[in-house]
């Protein structure tokens, strides 16, 4: 039985943008739909329509049937007739969907007291057994504690039982997931998934992930610039894409399936960068095939940090160890990943690094070069900047919002090397073109600048200095997989041109698998394992290393094939 | 964090601040260049009588660690001194004024809570629509009125003009004094509407935005419950503090109302005072307000936590 | 991912986009103002104090645009000679309460640490004294005269202007590009002094634009209530002052004018802070 039906949905700005162009999807009972999109495809949207929470300015088109309810046309009070009983959603942030000033046994009985009129103690029963349901730990304890008392996957569960209240029909789940470590994500997947399955729901499931669209939904929708570009059987839609966008998404979707011959993919990347890079003399190929063959080599080691350890004390709180006798050693022109949730330390430890924190303990050399004390002078001060430089995560703060690109590169530049303004110039507009932009992109403010071009700008200012070792810190995670495949080939190909060292700070098994050689995965503080990032993801050793990998959704199917025939489409720099 | 520790680091904060002002005050008079007993008998005669007892009430001959211990001692026990130019214990003189400017500033804080509180609802409601821009935009002509233009405003139109309320005067027992106060009290509330307007309007806006209002309607809720349970509930806090700085701008606003209106109040008192130069008096009126701000704020302060559970926790508040 | 937030967000905002006219209005007001203030001897038709008991509380004719006084004053005269310290005393009150405020602020959220305490803790008690509280204080210390309420507001204001830019500067220090700026070697004065500050300064610009009418209102109330220019100089609040009494005879021109000059100039100033403090707002990351 159909429960949802939207057909040929349209949406309009009043200033004439459209934001939806005739969408038309589906939902029967008891059926997981997808709706997959990177942003500004219109899928927030589309699920907004549901429970009619746009705004009025917005002018709508098609229609929208939610069971025997006409949702575009529905009166105030059918409205929330249809959002009291027939459906309800899930947000992206339970942080911030959850009201911080009341508590969460407040959250959970509000509706059912005030809309459906039960009683207090009724009200509290049914909260307590969905909690229960939705496996919170101590349902008695969490009735009287506020949002903040709690973790951020506790306060999904809260907003899942909170939904459940109302024992809806469908589901709408709009990226329930995406605030949350992979691990956590796991297991709020696995609660979503029972209780759609014992309760009979129809779920509509927006993502960004499509790894998580294949591995949990019968089908998919695939959303881009507010149209449908494709839909189907999950597995189909991924395994054997039509439409030129889903291959070129699928494509740039990175992943931590190691095929079963894994010295293969090995030759494959050293392939590709052999043929890419003829030019170039090959030091980085063979650091990479050094580190490749695992021999411990004897390769001058470009960073080593050793025994290093960090320790917050706060005054009235237990102290927190950041960062536990972390070492790790990359090889000149290699690339190691460091892997973790939040919480981890793995930003400590890469803020450590680049010199914006002090650690504790230990020794950090970057090129035979003691860099662990606080530079004391404007000349040490400038030789730790030539050693080691960093690119943030957040390209949207890390670029000054009053200087333009170029002349954000060219002071960067300019402080570290005596130039002409001329030859400055010339030398900015060199390095904008090899990130892949150019010229016009100089006189532009970040703020004009998409994502992508500001990770682009951030990543040529820190080329600017000529860094020893390049530090990224979660420098793809706030961008769009699109974007992000294009931020990595980029990285990649810098690496083999100019032979950087490149130490990236990453929460994503799959990205960190695409670009490094070697990888440690970081837990609270601690480095527990270590290897070459192929064997650690093919034969994990640590348990925690097993659970992350395990948590990592993963569709049955083997996506590379795919990758491998629509990499042609691909041109990753041309596009942002 | 216990409630106990918290309450009890408020009031040492509250009492360092005070003791501070306290400072500020007295020793302010240090500040005029020249000698004592002739700064504090400007304009008066300056026989030997007059300077023994101001000598003696101030202890001028002793060090000035010791005049402030001698005048802290007295404050503490309500002995402000004597004021000059009445003849009388400060604390008579401002306690005959009190009642006035009391009933004053509570007529003109209920006024600003409920008409600056309505206002910036209604205007947050229709955020973006012609009645939220036309109370913004009468909220910045009101906000540019000072009281005293205001009260010669009220005083042509309604008392010269129309005759409706009396122009001068505080007048007699409870319901005459609450009738002569009613233009004054209007007067003293422009501005402070305004702010109170304005801060509820940004401050529900931007709850209005939040997520957390967004899936309280997704899940059925009236419009009325969501507005009031969660974009109102959580305004409270920036309008409480807001409402806790006007405190302080409030008494002495009142001042200038109660000059225009000639109401017998504190304010008169410390305009008076400062042109006869009866310094006891200033120093007296001064310390009160400074301190009937820094308590009220110290309360909001104490409350905050029921009114923010995150602050309890010493959370970062957002 | 930002996008269903940002996709909301579009939905959402509605940008009342506010008709510069307001704004190009208010500013040729001042203008005029201004100009009339600085060129009042030679523009106006009588000496200030010119008194002409012939001619008393005259309503407006071609001789007194607006009138004259108790005293027959020309009312337009005098109006152009107060808009002198109406205007002057406030100005020099907002650049030197910016000026400090700024230093102090820089200081103190650039810093933090004990610093920033110890100025927290003294702009509390500041806050404590409300600026006309202290302008009050100042004149019983001092006198009458607008030289000690204008030092007394200033020292009022400072703390006010401080607070703003520690919270924008303690705000901006934490963001990712100060780090990157630290990264790339650059030294922490030049950070602070050449690529945090003028990012904050615009909003400060602001506040104090908005401070100015504040500073401007109550100067005028201390003046209504005798305690700053002292007659028969011409000041608005003066005029107010001196005409209140004739209010209960019903000539309320004398009053009314001068009254209705301070509140034109506050709301033109306060149009014109609110206008930029959301142009800013526009271009400042949240």
């Amino acid at each position: 039985m159909t429960l949802l039906d939207i057909s040929e949905l349209t949406l309009d700005l009043p200033n004439g943008k459209r934001l939806l162009d005739g969408i038309s999807l589906t939902v029967a009972e008891g059926e997981t739909v997808g709706l997959v999109g990177e942003s500004g495809s219109g899928k927030s949207l589309t699920a907004r329509s549901v429970l009619g929470l746009l705004p009025s300015r917005a002018t709508m088109g098609g229609s929208v049937q939610l069971l025997d309810q006409s949702v575009l046309d529905a009166s105030r009070s059918e409205l929330l007739a249809l959002r009291r009983t027939r459906a309800s959603m899930i947000f992206q942030d339970p942080r911030a969907g959850i009201n911080p000033m009341r508590t969460v046994g407040d959250h959970l009985t509000e509706t059912m007291r005030l809309c459906e009129g039960r009683s207090a103690a009724d009200a509290k029963a049914v909260a307590i057994s969905l909690m229960e349901a939705v496996r919170l730990p101590r349902p008695e304890e969490h009735m009287n504690q506020y949002p903040h008392e709690l973790s951020g996957g506790m306060l999904q569960r809260v907003m899942i039982a909170g939904a459940l209240t109302s024992s809806p029909r469908l589901l709408i789940c709009d990226e329930p997931t995406t605030a949350l470590d992979v691990t956590t994500q796991a297991e709020i997947i696995g609660v979503l998934a029972e209780q759609r399955a014992s309760r009979g729901m129809g779920m509509l499931f927006i993502t960004h992930d499509l790894n998580l669209a294949a591995s949990i939904c019968d089908r998919v929708y695939v959303m881009s610039a507010g149209r449908v570009e494709e839909q189907g059987d999950a597995r189909q839609v991924f395994s054997n894409p039509q439409a030129a966008y889903t291959k070129r998404l699928v494509a740039a979707t990175p992943t931590i399936v190691v095929a079963r011959d894994s010295a293969a993919t090995a030759d494959q990347g050293a392939d590709a960068s052999a043929t890419t890079s003829d030019a170039v003399p090959s030091t980085a190929d063979a650091a990479a095939s050094a580190s490749a063959s695992a021999t411990p080599a004897p390769v001058e080691a470009m960073l080593s940090a050793s025994g290093i350890s960090k320790t917050y004390v706060r005054r009235g709180k237990e102290p927190v160890r950041a960062v536990i006798d972390a070492s790790i050693e990359i090889p000149r022109g290699g690339a190691l990943g460091v892997v973790g949730e939040s919480g981890s330390g793995k930003s400590t430890f890469a803020r450590m690094i680049v010199g914006l924190e002090q650690a504790d303990t230990g020794d950090i050399r970057i090129a035979g070069r003691e860099r662990t004390s606080v530079p004391s002078s404007r000349v040490e001060r400038l030789e730790h900047a030539r050693s080691v430089q960093m690119v943030f995560q957040d390209p949207y703060l890390s670029l000054d919002p009053r200087i333009t690109a170029g002349k954000a590169i060219e002071d960067a530049m300019r402080l570290h090397r005596n130039l002409s303004t001329t030859d400055a110039r010339a030398r900015v507009i060199e390095l904008l073109e090899q990130v892949g932009l150019g010229d016009v992109h100089a006189q532009a403010r970040p703020r004009t600048l998409s994502g992508g071009q500001r990770q682009r700008v951030a990543i040529a200012r820190a080329l600017a200095i000529e860094p020893d070792v390049l530090v990224m810190d979660e420098a793809t995670s706030a961008l769009d997989v699109s974007v992000q495949a294009q931020v990595l080939s980029l990285v990649e190909e810098i690496r083999r041109e100019r032979g950087l060292t490149v130490l990236f700070i990453s929460h994503d098994l799959a990205v960190v698998r695409r670009l490094c050689d070697e990888t440690v995965v970081m837990k609270t503080g601690e480095i527990v394992e270590r290897g070459r990032t192929i064997e650690l993801l093919g034969n994990p050793q640590h348990p925690y290393t097993r659970l992350l990998i395990d948590s990592v959704p993963r569709p049955e199917w083997n996506l590379e094939a795919v990758a491998a025939e629509a990499s042609e489409l691909e041109d990753p720099v041309a596009q942002n | 964090m216990t409630t106990f520790r918290r309450v009890a680091g408020k009031l040492g904060a509250l009492l360092l601040t005070l003791f501070l002002a306290s400072l500020l005050v007295f020793f302010s008079r240090f500040l005029v260049p020249g000698d004592p007993v002739s700064f504090l008998l400007r304009g008066r005669k300056p026989s030997p009588e007059a300077v023994a007892q101001v000598t003696a009430q101030y202890g001028l001959d002793l060090p000035p660690w010791q005049q402030y211990l001698n005048w802290l001692t007295g404050v503490l026990q309500g002995d402000f001194g004597r004021s000059l130019q009445y003849r009388q214990d400060v604390s008579e003189v401002i306690g005959d004024r009190l009642p006035v400017t009391l009933m004053l500033v509570v007529m003109a804080g209920t006024m600003i809570a409920v008409v600056g509180l309505t206002a910036g609802i209604v205007a947050s409601l229709n955020r973006g629509k012609v009645l939220d821009r036309a109370v913004l935009i009468g909220l910045t002509v009101l906000g540019a009125i000072p009281s005293f233009v205001g009260s010669i405003v009220l005083i042509a139109v309604f008392a010269v003009q129309l005759g409706w309320f009396p122009s001068f005067g505080s007048g007699e027992g409870f319901l005459d004094m609450a009738y002569h106060l009613v233009l004054p009290s209007i007067a003293l509330a422009i501005v402070f509407v305004v702010l109170v307007g304005k801060v509820t309007r940004s401050s529900m806006v931007e709850q209005l935005g939040r997520e957390h209002v967004e899936v309280a309607t997704s899940r059925g809720l009236k419009r009325g419950t969501v507005i009031r349970r969660h974009v109102f509930r959580n305004s409270i806090g920036p309008i409480l503090t807001v409402s806790g700085v006007l405190v302080a701008g409030l008494l002495v606003a009142s001042s200038i109302v109660e000059a225009a209106f000639g109401l017998a109040g504190i304010g008169t008192l410390l305009v008076q005072s400062v042109d006869r130069l009866d310094f006891p008096v200033v120093q007296a009126i001064v310390l009160l307000i400074v301190t009937a701000f820094v308590v009220v704020n110290a309360i909001i302060d104490v409350l905050e936590p029921w009114i923010d559970p995150r602050a309890a926790a010493g959370a970062g508040a957002r | 991912m930002t996008t269903p937030t940002m996709a909301m967000k579009v939905l959402r905002a509605p940008r009342v986009r506010r008709s510069s006219t307001t704004f190009l209005i208010s500013a040729v007001f001042l203008g005029v103002v201004t100009l009339a203030a600085i060129f009042a001897p030679l523009i106006a038709p009588y000496p200030p104090n010119q008194v002409d008991l012939l001619n008393i509380q005259a309503g407006p004719s071609p001789a007194h645009w607006l009138g004259t006084d108790a005293l027959g004053r020309d009312t337009l005269s005098r109006m152009m000679f107060g808009a002198r310290t109406a205007l002057l005393a406030p100005l020099l009150v907002v650049v030197f309460s910016t000026i400090v405020g700024i230093l102090l602020g820089l200081l103190a959220g650039w810093r933090g640490g004990w610093i920033d305490s110890v100025l927290g803790r003294i702009f509390d008690v500041i806050f404590a004294f409300p600026a006309l509280l202290l302008a009050i204080m100042a004149v019983a210390l001092f006198g009458k005269g607008l030289v000690a309420p204008v030092v007394a507001m200033s020292i009022a204001y400072a703390p006010f202007v401080a607070r703003l830019t520690r919270s924008l500067i303690a705000s901006e220090r934490s963001r990712p590009y100060v780090a990157a700026y630290r990264v790339q070697g650059f030294g922490g004065g030049f950070i602070a002094l050449r690529r945090v500050l003028p990012n904050v300064m615009p909003i400060v610009g602001a506040q104090s634009t908005l401070n100015f009418g504040y500073v401007l209102a109550e100067l005028a109330a201390l003046s209504f209530l005798g305690l700053g220019v002292q007659a028969p100089t011409a000041d608005w609040g003066a005029m107010v002052n001196e005409a209140q009494a004739g209010l209960i005879g019903g000539y309320f021109l004398p009053a009314l004018v001068p009254a209705v000059a301070i509140v034109l100039v506050v709301v033109a100033v306060n149009v014109i802070g609110e206008e930029l403090s959301d142009r800013i707002g526009g271009e400042i990351p949240a």
